[in-house]
């Protein structure tokens, strides 16, 4: 029997897709970053991701550290493994041509996958497990930890505006972004400004890997498919856009969940193993058809 | 007193030369026109002066002082500025952000002594007639309002060797004049310029000397006028004269 969809099933897909979105917005912004100034394909974004959740759990759950020293823990190894993949896989390459990170960090992206599934194990590990209190907003459900999760990101996105577009630092991060060679001439410092965008990024990744190992648990099973996601959304936000590839974060992940989450024609679920489907159409789509994607950006364009 | 001076700069990339021996010097104040066909180097010897590609030999002073090998950062700290062939400006900031980020990348102790760097980013777009678009787009630009933005933004941060790139490329004739009449008044204020241009009688209204390049070689020097009528520079661009 057909059964119409309540308006609470609508409002929890809402929540869903606002939880989804935030985290995959968290990552494709910094990742975004990276690609507008450096041009470079770094593959080993979603094992970076787990690594600051995973060290978050780690010295939460094992050393047994408050959850906020674990979480800004977190954030600093992130960073760090960020900083060093920068050395040791892309700044020794990129300057020979931009495509070589490519190759070199899907190599530390297969070791950093060896390295957590030795020291983290296959098995499911959540940062805060136990039940989570949830309330309900017009008929969803939602946890407070999710509540506060998609504020933080809210207050990490708008921090990052402030700085881009209103501060002496962002105006000179815009200058390396769409002229690099032009700040380099009127003496703006870019191989500094590199690393600090690839570290910068490595916060941003760090707290995907939080924000998923407090609202889901972790596994090193999600590394691949955060990539991708993320990429989709440069590619379709336009490439070097910012604010594009944040805007097509959100939309991937809403998309993600309305295809997993309605039921379609009052007859079937799509199965949550092909939510996967939506980032990798959009990465065809746009190639094909849109190379420019939504918001096409001047500064750069391949 | 010479500002700039090169020695026996060249530059091969794998088995092609791209440079061979050039040496040459500027003084402070001059205006040098950089001519010669396409591929002669002229634009990669300006990439070598600004510090994008290091020469494989030889080496380059700024008021005596080896800066063959600094970045290009620390070369515009040291007073080079660079305008490009393909528009060196940031298209998605404003005007005003455009000039307030050259002035924002000056040593902390020039941004003291500067004061108000709004005031002075606008006063910089008054200069050339921009002050109107202060808060649109760069890219929104005609080829010549950008060209003007450029030199006035590089003039604004305190440069004193000026590399042009082609400044009239792409730029309408009344703004042609325009980019000449900033220029001459970079000169009056005591500025050196190097200026690479096809636009021949552009060259000639505004140089004191003009160095001509051949195949990644200086094949000649002098006052616009000697070179103007110089044999070597109509066979360069013409061919040779079958009849002599």
């Amino acid at each position: 029997m057909r059964r119409a969809a309540q308006p609470s099933e609508y409002m929890q897909l809402l929540a869903n897709a606002l939880i989804a979105g935030s985290l995959a917005a968290l990552i494709a912004g910094g990742l975004a970053l990276v690609y507008g100034v450096l041009g470079v394909f770094n593959m080993a974004l979603g094992q970076l991701v787990l690594f600051g959740g995973y060290s978050t759990w780690w010295l939460h759950q094992v050393v047994h550290l408050p959850l906020i020293p674990s979480v800004l823990g977190g954030l600093a190894s992130g960073a760090l493994m960020t900083w060093f993949t920068f050395e040791i896989f892309v700044n020794p390459f990129y300057k020979h041509h931009r495509f070589l990170p490519l190759v070199t960090t899907i190599a530390w992206s297969m070791i950093l996958d060896g390295m957590m599934l030795l020291l983290f194990e296959e098995r499911p590990r959540s940062i805060l497990p136990g039940l989570k209190k949830t309330f309900e907003i017009q008929g969803a459900r939602i946890s407070v930890e999710q509540c506060i999760l998609i504020l933080l990101t809210l207050v990490a996105l708008l921090a990052f505006a402030y700085v881009f577009h209103r501060t002496s630092f962002g105006r000179k991060l815009r200058a390396v972004v769409q002229h690099d060679s032009a700040a380099l001439s009127l003496g703006i410092n870019s191989a500094v400004l590199h690393r600090v965008i690839f570290i910068v990024s490595g916060v941003f990744a760090g707290a995907g890997g939080i924000f998923i190992g407090i609202d889901q648990n972790l596994s090193p099973t999600f590394a691949f498919p955060l990539t991708i996601k993320a990429y989709a959304a440069i590619i379709a936000g336009g490439k070097g856009n910012i604010w594009g590839a944040i805007f097509c974060a959100y939309l991937i992940a809403g998309l993600e969940q309305v295809l997993v989450g309605v039921h379609w024609f009052g007859a079937f679920y799509v199965p949550a193993g092909y939510q996967q489907t939506v980032a990798l159409l959009f990465i065809i789509f746009f190639l094909l058809l849109k190379p420019s994607g939504l918001f096409s950006s001047q500064s750069r364009t391949a | 007193m010479s500002i700039l001076s090169t020695s026996h700069l060249s530059l091969s990339i794998g088995e092609h030369r791209i440079l061979s021996d050039i040496s040459f010097s500027v003084e402070s104040g001059e205006i040098i026109g950089l001519i010669g066909p396409n591929g002669s180097g002229k634009t990669t010897l300006f990439n070598v002066l600004s510090g994008f590609l290091k020469p494989s030999t030889g080496t380059i002073h700024l008021r005596g002082e080896d800066i063959t090998h600094l970045s290009p950062a620390k070369r515009a700290g040291q007073g080079i500025g660079r305008v490009f062939q393909n528009f060196g400006i940031f298209r998605e900031m404003t005007l005003i952000e455009n000039v307030l980020v050259a002035l924002e990348a000056l040593p902390k102790e020039e941004r003291k002594n500067r004061g108000d760097l709004k005031k002075l980013a606008m006063e910089t777009l008054e200069m050339v007639g921009l002050e109107g678009n202060a808060h649109t787009k760069a890219g929104s630009l005609s080829g010549g309002q950008m060209r003007l933005l450029e030199i006035a933004r590089t003039l604004m941060s305190g440069k004193e060797l000026f590399l042009l790139d082609e400044p009239t490329a792409g730029v309408s004739p009344k703004l042609t004049q325009q980019v000449a009449d900033l220029i001459l008044q970079l000169k009056k204020q005591g500025k050196t310029v190097l200026v690479v241009e096809h636009d021949l009688p552009f060259i000639g209204s505004i140089c004191d000397r003009v160095i001509v390049m051949d195949v990644g070689k200086v094949v000649l020097t002098g006052k616009p006028n000697e070179v103007k009528q110089s044999k070597e520079l109509r066979e360069l661009y013409f061919g040779a004269d079958p009849t002599t």
